[in-house]
Parts: structure tokens; sequence; C-alpha cells
């Protein structure tokens, strides 16, 4: 991809959102350098992936850097802060303070919450996935492509980190070329331990990682890390650079054909979507096509977690006794189309949703796909009679928000959305709870001791 | 298509909010989205869903009784469309009145009952009986429940049992006798008035001398039974594509056929069932094939709206409703019992749900 002349560098990410800005309008500011910290996520940085002037007012929610020049990137640290650092925490602690203002730390996970993991904390254990199952986002094969060497070395920067805690590799179980080689490239490593699952989406997903190797929540956090966030944890420590960089796949049935580019956070999405998509009605879509957002007018770059751009036709048409086609070239969950004597093929997907929103008839095509293994039929029944307490019963919380049960719905009910709200309801609430206690338990301390 | 489509367009604001026909507002959009898929898109993730809708969900439910219903035409005679066109006429307006009142759409899951219902009368019942039971059906058995999705009876059954119930006399003497010609009684009228009414082979077999219709009778359909019941083989064939397509459940209907089998055959090898001229095996298969038990199992049972929600579930449902089959056939003064042994699987469905569901959340209880 060309380079840009302006970059757009939104203030809020999925995670993240940079309101403690820490320049200045019309100050020029080198690559690397520190543009705005997210003080509730343990002041992850923003970092301006070029040097160029800085505009704060131009467009609302953004921070503009004009004049962009490629010019030596250099690692913004505040000495007296790493004096701190190394005081209280030793050389660990310095080596995961630099992934935090070098960049690298925005690549972690909490495998369970989904979560930025506090970086001076000690996880229970890492989970490292090579994987990208969903469909149309980056490949993890295709980001290591040729930096395998600097794969391994991101691994052994990130087992110099930990004590004993295990790090597990997720690979698919193929004989594909790929896996093998990473397999060579690690066989001496005793501290990583393979893990291997089946190249179906969502088995990459951190939550069902953490699962199946059966690690609990209550025992402390589990970092979670993909190919990307290997290859920055290696860049980082190893050469002590600002990870600005990132590789993702610009995807989906509305692109004149899928690539995986290398851009920086702000890249101009007009740029792309001039240069990909030949569709005069599509949607843009930040990440992948079961659980990306849409991109709205207001988004002008490429924010700091983009992990791919999703283009997808919007539906056009209404077809004539659709209902009623034989579905040669619609491929079904269920084999109810005469697709299902095909061999596989793709499918040509809008943003249709093909069909009326009609009530839950019990199919049970969504507690099948679930792979959280919950009953998203029945929480979707308990929430409809306003039964919180019994969707919490039911574990709605372990829902990883796939997007398969509302894919797979006949009826076309939104279960993903009724189950995130529903979950994050309850966790707000728990929390609530929580605090609640806190101060209760303040209090009484308190008056103990004021009797005393 | 685009004409019509622009027809559709131009009549649309006529039954729109203001519009002189608002009240039908529920008749035209089934009408509308019945030719037109509509234009919706989704909102959020996920960007893309799948192609099957509840209309297709349905279609394959019609089209694995077409078989059936061609059946039932061959061998009982043109008296069986005019069976069709009534239960959906009747049916169809206490579904859209009820859709007009609760201002909702009109949803597919009737179109099944619709076909379903005259496949399980006896074809020489009088059309108004036909009318009756499928209002009766879809009004207690549906609607007042809160409609589609919330029934917790089968709605065509709730209509034959109704039917079964106030009227004994008029439903045992509509069982006509299959035609024999080889043409069979495809381009003829034939009601109980003019038409012969025999005993179906389970009552035969129940009287003093018990008599037995033969098996291969049993498998092609050429016996007396309710329209659509008669052929094992093509009801085998239409419920095979319906568990293939995954809109039924193979649970229920393996667990209904096996504890069937196993229980009749316990029952026949015990001799506490005797057949003179059958051995073990072919009473077995005789008792299979006859009455409504296999269009029960494939037809009837399998709708997962009133069948439990859980696999597991399914399995105990499908036992209960074969097993209660078995015994009112042998041991009660009803010769068939297929009808009451879904409505009452129908009951236990919840309660195994229930208990499954607990099961269940007691193992997810410790997960993560």
């Amino acid at each position: 991809m060309p380079e840009p002349d302006v970059l757009h560098l939104p203030l809020r990410s999925q995670r993240f959102l940079f309101s403690e800005i820490s320049v200045k309008d019309g100050q020029r500011v080198s690559s690397g350098d520190i543009l705005a910290k997210d003080p509730d996520n343990y002041a992850v940085p923003l970092l301006a992936p070029r040097a160029g002037l800085v505009r704060l007012k131009k467009d609302e929610n953004h921070i503009v850097l004009e004049d962009i020049a490629k010019l030596e990137e250099r690692a913004d640290i505040a000495e007296e802060e790493l004096a701190h650092i190394k005081r209280e925490m030793g050389a660990t602690g310095i080596k995961q303070y630099k992934l935090l203002v070098l960049g690298a730390w925005q690549f972690f996970y909490d495998a369970y919450t989904g979560a930025l993991p506090d970086p001076l904390g000690t996880p229970q254990a890492v989970i490292v996935s090579t994987l990208s199952l969903e469909p149309f986002l980056a490949r993890g094969d295709a980001q290591l492509h040729k930096r395998l060497l600097n794969f391994t070395r991101g691994l052994e920067q990130l087992q110099s980190l930990l004590e004993y805690q295990p790090i597990y590799l997720v690979m698919p179980d193929s004989k594909s070329e790929f896996a093998n080689q990473i397999r060579n490239h690690i066989r001496g490593y005793a501290w990583v331990r393979m893990f291997e699952i089946p190249l179906i989406y969502p088995y990459d997903d951190f939550a069902i990682l953490a699962r199946k190797l059966g690690l609990k929540r209550s025992e402390g956090p589990i970092w979670s890390v993909r190919t990307e966030g290997v290859l920055a944890v290696d860049r980082a420590l190893t050469s002590e650079k600002p990870c600005l960089v990132r590789i993702i796949s610009v995807g989906g049935t509305g692109v004149n054909s899928p690539v995986h580019i290398k851009v920086m956070p702000g890249y101009p999405i007009k740029k792309i979507r001039d240069e990909c998509v030949f569709e005069p009605a599509a949607r843009i879509i930040n990440g992948g096509v079961l659980t990306g957002e849409i991109l709205g007018q207001e988004t002008l770059g490429l924010d700091v977690e983009c992990r791919g751009i999703t283009v997808l036709p919007e539906l056009q048409e209404r077809e004539f006794l659709g209902f009623a086609r034989p579905g040669w070239d619609r491929s079904c969950y269920a084999p109810c189309f005469l697709s299902s004597l095909r061999v596989k093929f793709r499918e040509r997907y809008t943003t249709g949703l093909r069909g009326e929103l009609r009530p839950c008839v019990s199919c049970g095509y969504c507690d099948e796909v679930c792979p959280a293994g919950i009953m998203p039929s029945l929480i979707h029944k308990y929430l409809y009679r306003d039964l919180i307490e019994e969707a919490d019963e039911a574990r709605v919380d372990l829902c990883v928000e796939c997007g398969l049960c509302s894919y797979v719905c006949p009826s076309k009910i939104d279960l993903r959305s009724q189950l995130v709200e529903s979950k994050d309801l309850i966790a707000k609430e728990k929390e609530e709870i929580r605090q609640e206690q806190l101060r209760q338990e303040e209090a009484r301390k308190q008056s103990e001791e004021n009797n005393e | 298509m685009k004409w019509l489509l622009r027809v559709v367009d131009a009549v649309r604001p006529t039954f729109e909010e203001g519009g002189k026909l608002h009240v039908l507002n529920p008749v035209f959009g089934a009408l509308e989205h019945f030719l037109f898929a509509p234009s919706t898109r989704t909102i959020g993730a996920p960007h893309i869903r799948d192609p099957m809708d509840l209309k297709r969900f349905m279609s394959m439910a019609i089209i694995s009784v077409v078989p059936c219903a061609f059946a039932a035409l061959y061998f009982f005679g043109l008296r069986f469309l005019a069976m069709i066109v009534v239960s959906y006429a009747a049916g169809l307006t206490v579904e859209a009145l009820f859709a007009i009142v609760r201002k909702e759409n009109i949803n597919e899951g009737f179109f099944v009952t619709g076909i379903l219902f005259p496949l399980i009368m006896p074809p020489g019942v009088p059309l108004w009986m036909v009318a009756l039971g499928v209002a009766f059906g879809v009004f207690i058995g549906k609607e007042l429940f809160g409609g589609t999705g919330r029934n917790v009876f089968n709605p065509a059954l709730v209509g034959r049992c109704f039917l079964a119930l106030a009227y004994p006399k008029a439903m045992s003497a509509s069982y006509l006798a299959p035609s024999v010609d080889s043409l069979g009684r495809l381009f003829k009228y034939a009601s109980a008035v003019d038409g012969v009414t025999v005993a179906t082979p389970l009552a035969m077999a129940k009287q003093m001398p018990p008599k037995m219709t033969s098996i291969s009778h049993l498998f092609l359909g050429s016996v007396s039974g309710s329209a659509g019941e008669t052929s094992a083989i093509l009801i085998i064939l239409g419920g095979i594509f319906l568990l293939l397509t995954r809109v039924a459940n193979w649970r229920t209907v393996v667990s209904i056929l096996g504890s069937f089998i196993v229980l009749t055959g316990a029952l026949v090898a015990g001799g506490a069932v005797h057949y003179e001229q059958l051995g073990l095996l072919n009473s077995v298969v005789w008792h299979l094939f006859a009455g409504g038990l296999l269009f029960g199992a494939f037809f009837m049972a399998t709708d997962p709206v009133t069948s439990p929600t859980t696999n597991t579930g399914k399995w105990f449902y499908g036992i209960i409703i074969g097993s209660v089959t078995v015994l009112i056939r042998n041991f009660t003064g009803y010769v068939e019992g297929v009808t009451f042994a879904i409505l009452l699987g129908n009951i236990f469905a919840p309660i195994l749900d229930e208990a499954i569901i607990a099961v269940r959340i007691r193992r997810l209880r410790s997960e993560g």
C-alpha cells in the first residue's frame, strides 16, 4: 500500500479510550512518540506511527498527523519512570514496562475477560495462538511469513518475563508445511507446550482455549496473545523499537481481491476503500464478518487494535419466492438447500438478514453450534421474561460472542447481542455488589477502630 | 418479476398506518413476504446470516409429507383435496384473526399444521368437522398459549383429539376402504356416504376373532385408516428426507420406534400379545406399520416447538411416546393410541427439559 500523506488516529478502539492527550496542537512529533494515553487501561499509550505535525481539532475524536515523514523511529521512554520501575520491580519489571510504552502490550488480552491484563502483574499461564480463524481475518501464517525467527525470539523474550508459568502454543492440528516448520523451530523449547486444535472457527478464541486447557478464572490472569503480539514483543525487547505497523487483512465479498497489507494505525480508510472496494454500496467492517463493528463515516482511520477490514456488499434486491428456490448457490447450516449436494464452495455473502424475525421455535441449532456449551435459546427465553438471575445461572458469562448462534438462527433472532447485553449487565451488577460489600467492610472496620 | 414488485409497492400504502385497509396489514404482509423476500439488512455482528429462515424450515416439513398426501389422494379420492382446502381456509382464518388482533405477523408454522391435520383425519369425515377440528386445534392448541413457539401441544393433534372425543361415532364411521383400481381414486370424489367404510387394521385385529391385514398391504398403504397414515413406505421415505434436512431431530424418531419395537417385541415374546398367524418378528413389524405410529413418529412428535429442546430430553420423550402407544394399543379399550401418546409426551416435554437443563447447568457451574 502507498504511504499516506495524513494519518487519522482514532482516540477510541475496541478496548481503549485515549483520553489523556500528551501533545499540543501544532507540535512536531517523531515516530514512536506518545501522543495520548488511556488512563483506565494502565496508561496504555497511543504512539505516533510516523513523524509529523499534530492537529488536535481537525477531526472529532481523532488525532490527525499531517506532513508525514518516515524517519528513524525512537523509543519514547521517560528515564525517571524507568529508574523508579527498576527500583521497585527489577529487570523483569523493566521489560514489562518497555512492552507497555513501546506499544507491544496492546496485543495482550486476558483470556476470560478479553480486557488488557495488568502489564506489571504475573499471569497463571500464557496462551500464544498462531491461529486466527474468523472468516476474512488476517491469518497467523500470513503474519509469520518469513519471520519465524523473530517469532521464536519473541517466545524466548516472553518466557524471560515468567518464572515457572507455562506457555501454551496453539497450533493447527494439520500436517501443513507451516505447522511442521514451527514445530521444528521450537523443538528445543521445553517450556513451550504445544496445543493442537482443529481449524474451525471459533476454536481460536482465548476463553475457549483457556477452558480447554483447564485454566480457571479464579487462579489469576491468563495472558493471551496472537502471532502479531509475539512479533511485537520481539521488536520491543530485542531491538527496543516501538511497534508501529501491523499486518491486517482486507477481505470480504466486496473487495476486488483479498490482500494482507502492512499498515500503521491512523491509515485513512478512504484510501483502502478507493484501492480495494468495487461495490458502490458496501459495508466496511472493522474486524471479522461475525464479530466486527461497522465502521461509520465518522471514523477516518484505522484504530490501534484493528485486525482486519471486511467489506460486504449491502443487500439491494428483493428475491422473488426466495424461500422456495432450490438454493444451489447458498450454503446453509442445515442441509435444506440443493447446495448440500455440492462440494464445498464460496458463497457470495451480503448483509441481508435473509428472512423475517419470528419467535423461537426451539429448533436447537444454536445449542448445537455454541462453542461455549451454553444454551443460547434457553437464555433468550429467560431474557424474554426478564429472568436475569436465571440467565446468570445458565452461565451467560461463558459466552465468547462468536456470533454463530445469531448466524444459524432460522427465526433471525439476534441472539448474540442479547447475550452480550445481559452478560455486560450481569457483570456490572456483580461489580456494583462487590464495591458495595467492600464499602460496608471498610465502614465496619472504621467503626470498630473508633470504638476502640 | 419487477412488475409484480411494482404492484406490491403500489398497493402497500393502502395497508399501512392510515390506509383504508390497515386492519388487514398482517394478511398483506404475509402475502408480500411470501412473494418477495424482505430486503432487511443485519444491523451489527454477525453481519452475514444463514440463508435458512422459518419459511424454508416449514417448507421442508411440507415437502416431506407430499408423498403421503399423494397416497391419500390415490387411495381415498379427490375428497382429500377438499379436506386440505377446508383445513387451510379454516385454520388460516383463525390464524389471521389472531394476527390482526395481536398486530403481529402471520407465522409460517400454520402451513404445516394445515397440511398435517387432514392427513391425520379419517378420509371420509364430513368437511365441517375438518373445519371445526383445525379451528379448535389452532385456537385452543396454539393461539391461546401465545402463538407460534409458545404452544405446549401439537395443534393438529389437539384438533384431532377434540374430534375423536366429541364425535367418536362419526370419526370411526369415516374410515373409507382404499381404492383397489389401478388408477386409484385420482379422479373420483368418494365420501363416507357413497364410499364403503371399513374398520382400520388395528380395529380388526382387536375383533373376535382377530382379522389380520397383511403386512404388504400395510407397507404399500392399501388399507383403511387416517388419510395419510396408511402407506408405510411413503411415510418412511418422507420421514428420512425430513431427518436428512435436520428439520426433524433423529433422536425423537429413533427413540419412539426403538422403544416401541422393544416393548412390543417383549410383549409378544412374553405371550401377553398373541397373534395366530404371525411369528415374533412379523408381529412387531405388523404393529410398526399399522395405524399412525410411523406418521406420528416422523411428522407429529418431531415438531420442535412441542418436543423437548434438549437432546437428552428427546430420548426420554421418544421413549414415553413409544411405550405409551404400546400400552394404549394393547391394554385399553382404544385401538389406536398415537395421538394420546404424543399429547402425553407434549405434557412431559417441559418437565424433561427442566430436569435435564438443571443437570446441564449444574455441570456448567464449575466451568471457566
